[in-house]
């Protein structure tokens, strides 16, 4: 490995690692009495203090020894896990991440802030006297984690086996075993699922009105027994339904599947007992020095023989080929252009779809067959695709765990954090986008939200305030929520700000949803004085719009005295969807079939005019808003008159509305290919798609369609 | 090409030469940095584009990409002409970013002394000057070099997007 490649490893390696550290000390500090964290903190930094002196750090490679140390003494027993320790580990970890990634070494300001750091450590070590220190941090330790233990075991996950079997008729009930799964569903992620077909009869025996199948669920989920037991109430009684805590089979199992991870050989040797720690100190300074293999040179200091040395090697292979059967690093640049040849393919099809229908013979009859084929493979692929750039977001919202104890401290409030739907997966590219947003909801929560400590017991709260990180799926979207149980959103001080920014007129009335929305505004904040973090205004607009720039949405909810609620919702597929597409005038725009509901030729008299409402149409016993897709778009349409037209029924979030266009020509999957922000301004388009005759559409966002037309 | 710009091109550059893309809009020269164009295409089929800037004619297929379009006529305020078997679509690169810009007619790649702006005090124009990067002459005639990076300024992105007009 050359000079270069080393350091760029131990740089990914020691990012990782920092991340890590930054979670696990934050959970100390709520767990003091955790030896598992403890050692595991202590373990990072032996790793941080080996790699660092294989890279060449020296500076970081003797600064991480000397925490290292003092870490040794803490996991001993001999030091007490106490704030100001915690404060000099995460300010230990803070010089290291800088060190290595920032300024570099030998910085002036760099080392003075290395000699503070080294001489608190020293101050923890001073040898204090009796015997009785280490007995009275046990105890201490020991208080605080039967305190915790309670909340330990709310957030601990529990392996629940659902065994359930509906009887036949259950859908006369008004029943759909379906519903009561995705409930059970929602408690966590299913681990095992074995649904029983023994009941179905062949297929022209089956009574579509009948429920033939049963299942056998493992279910992990942080959620007690009694909630499980819960989604089951209504359908108990008739039905075969058991609830199991497996938690033991479980967890046991869980072990087996720890992380393998590549060692180095050093490691392994000190590990098997082969050398000793000092030994090993010495043969990395050695290697820095002379620029020797490992092995030989504790080889020739006589530390280790030279089949020991063998077999260590040997056992690193073997790690390696462990860790390399079961993940491979890829570029995301690489996954990209893979995608983006995806889209290159799909386009190629829909030109030969488009070719095959007008061919009237047989070849045309054989070539579409094969082209549906085809379609449905590279459907699959495509899905294959994205699952490789999706990644479970709990290790994005466990960063925050800091981010929210350094706020908390500087505000002095007391902070409580907890996360739902850690293993929900997201795409890479929206995680990394995802970060910045997030961190200023809960910036805003706990500036704004939560109280002062005296002020929540006032009020009969917790003093320490609680915001929960919320991910999970739902109908091909991710939805993530930032709750905070502080005292909401005062709309009568939106109402204010909005009058003086000439937004609404004083005795105007507005609701409360259009209150919220104001919130979005840029250079909208009602923060009384401009704290050092947030209240510039600068902020839910930005938000707004970077969730926008993925395709999102973002709402607020808020009752005063409870709390706020900040949704965003972002769509699961980026690339490829499936679009009507249809014509207006001599354009063709796209509408994502996941918005269509039907289409429909209206008759004259299904047309009429609502006072307040403007213009509406008939479906299905209701009135929708119509729009004319043509008077948005400013073009000019070949038909006027709905009833000589098509009318597309589109739907977003709840709302329907009536969409007006001339034709609609047909359906197929389109590639997304996003615009630039300057290209347009209409939230009503969401991007561009090249069609199969070569062709540019524009995909018709339906939300943005709507929003621009109450704005308008 | 008459022998005296044949010299300067063919020749080798001098120090403060450089080499452009120069073409016409409305009798006047006009040159963009070689460096920065992409390549020149015939014109094609324009998508339009609602709720946009006036001069933003729409979006085009450039191989599988979608290119946004801008009329330079139209960007300078000059009166606007039907598109003509000679009017072409200059495809430059602006912070990663691809735009097209029709104008009427493509002209030679140049080699050309520069002057700058200020050199010339009798220069009155009809385009706004900060898209003007500096003028160049190539014998008796004024080269006007154009700064890409300025064609489309976030003054103008804001307007439109404040306002919710065409701009």
């Amino acid at each position: 490995m050359g000079d270069n490649e080393i350091r760029q490893a131990f740089l990914t390696e020691a990012k990782e690692i920092i991340e890590n550290l930054e979670s696990d000390i934050v959970q100390l500090e709520e767990n003091a009495g955790d030896r598992e964290i403890i050692n595991r903190i202590f373990r990072y930094f032996h790793t941080l203090k080996g790699s660092s002196g294989i890279a060449g750090f020296t500076e970081v490679y003797e600064f991480s020894h000397k925490i290292e140390n003092l870490l040794d003494a803490v996991r001993g027993g001999k030091i007490e896990v106490t704030d100001s320790l915690i404060d000099l580990i995460l300010d230990s970890m803070d010089w290291i991440r800088d060190s290595i990634f920032t300024e570099g070494e030998g910085d002036a300001a760099m080392n003075e802030r290395k000699s503070i750091l080294l001489g608190k450590v020293g101050e923890f070590k001073k040898p204090d006297a009796s015997v009785e220190k280490p007995l009275k941090s046990e105890d201490a330790a020991k208080a605080r984690a039967a305190a915790h233990e309670k909340e330990d075991a709310a957030n601990k996950y529990k392996y629940y086996r659902v065994r359930a079997s509906f009887i036949e008729k259950i859908f006369e009930f008004g029943i759909d075993p379906l519903m009561v799964m995705e409930d059970l569903a929602s408690h966590g992620p299913i681990i095992k699922n074995i649904v029983d077909k023994q009941n179905l009869p062949e297929f022209e025996g089956i009574d579509p009105e009948k429920c033939y199948l049963s299942w056998d669920i493992i279910i992990k989920s942080k959620s007690a027994l009694n909630q499980i037991n819960d989604v089951f109430i209504f359908v108990k009684d008739e039905n075969k339904i058991t609830v199991e805590d497996v938690t033991s089979q479980y967890m046991s199992e869980e072990k087996l599947h720890a992380p393998v991870y590549e060692k180095k050989l050093g490691e392994i040797m000190l590990e098997s007992g082969i050398i000793s720690e000092n030994e090993l100190d010495e043969a990395i300074a050695l290697q820095n020095v002379e620029g020797k293999r490992f092995g030989d040179i504790i080889v020739n200091k006589g530390f280790a023989s030279e089949e020991e040395v063998e077999h260590a090697i040997k056992e690193q292979a073997i790690l390696k080929k462990k860790v390399e059967n079961t993940t491979v690093r890829v570029d995301t640049v690489r996954l990209d252009n893979i995608l983006n040849l995806l889209g290159e393919i799909v386009i190629g099809q829909s030109s030969l779809s488009r070719i095959a229908h007008e061919m009237e013979n047989d070849y045309g009859t054989q070539l579409k067959n094969i082209i549906y084929g085809l379609d449905r493979t590279t459907r699959e692929f495509q899905e294959q695709i994205m699952s490789i750039r999706m990644i479970p977001i709990g290790p994005t919202f466990n960063q925050f765990r800091r981010f929210v104890r350094d706020i908390a401290h500087s505000l002095h409030k007391e902070m409580k954090f907890v996360l739902e739907g850690e293993e929900t997966e997201l795409d890479k590219t929206v995680i990394e986008r995802i970060d910045d947003p997030l961190k200023h909801m809960i910036r805003n929560s706990i500036d704004h939200g939560i109280e002062q400590p005296e002020e929540r017991v006032k009020a009969g709260k917790d003093p320490a305030g609680t915001i929960t990180l919320k991910a999970y799926h739902q109908e091909g979207n991710v939805f993530i929520e930032v709750n905070d149980d502080g005292k909401g959103i005062d709309e009568e001080r939106v109402r204010e700000k909005a009058i003086s920014m000439n937004l609404i007129k004083p005795d105007e009335e507005a609701s409360r949803e259009k209150l919220l929305s104001f919130l979005f505004m840029p250079g909208f904040s009602t923060a009384k004085k401009v704290g050092d973090l947030s209240g510039r205004g600068v902020g839910m607009d930005v938000v707004k719009t970077n969730i926008e720039s993925l395709r999102g949405s973002v709402e607020i909810r808020s009752e005063k005295g409870r709390g706020s609620s900040v949704k965003i919702k972002l769509p699961l597929t980026l690339a490829i969807i499936d679009g009507m597409l249809t014509k207006t005038g001599n354009n063709t725009y796209i509408i994502p079939l996941l918005s269509v509901m039907e289409t429909i030729r209206p008759a004259r008299e299904d047309i009429k005019t609502i006072e307040g409402k403007g213009e509406v149409v008939s479906y299905r016993g209701e009135y929708l808003s119509l729009i004319r897709l043509y008077e948005i778009f400013n073009i000019k349409p070949r038909y006027e008159n709905p009833w000589e037209a098509l009318v597309v029924i589109v739907e977003s979030g709840r709302t329907k509305v009536g969409l007006l266009i001339d034709d609609m020509i047909g359906q197929q999957q389109i590639v997304i290919k996003s615009l630039d922000n300057y290209i347009t301004q209409s939230r009503a388009v969401s991007g561009a798609s090249i069609l199969g005759d070569g062709k540019v559409a524009l995909i018709i966002d339906i939300f943005g369609l709507m929003e621009d037309v109450v704005s308008a | 090409m008459s022998k005296a710009i044949e010299k300067e091109f063919v020749g080798s550059r001098m120090a403060d030469e450089q080499q452009f893309v120069t073409f016409f809009i409305d009798g006047d020269t006009f040159g963009i940095q070689a460096g920065k164009v992409q390549e020149i295409i015939g014109m094609t089929e324009i998508t339009y584009v609602p709720r946009t800037l006036s001069y933003l004619k729409g979006v085009i297929n450039l191989r599988g990409a979608v290119v946004p379009v801008i009329d330079m006529r139209a960007k300078f305020r000059i009166e606007e002409i039907a598109y003509v078997s000679t009017t072409v679509i200059i495809i430059v690169e602006v912070e990663s970013r691809l735009i097209g810009l029709i104008v009427d007619s493509v002209s030679d790649v140049l080699n050309i002394p520069v002057k700058g702006i200020n050199e010339t005090p009798h220069f009155s124009s009809r385009i706004e000057t900060d898209i003007i990067e500096s003028i160049g002459q190539v014998n008796d005639n004024l080269i006007i070099i154009i700064n890409v990076e300025m064609i489309i300024t976030q003054r103008e992105f804001e307007e439109v997007k404040y306002s919710g007009k065409r701009v």
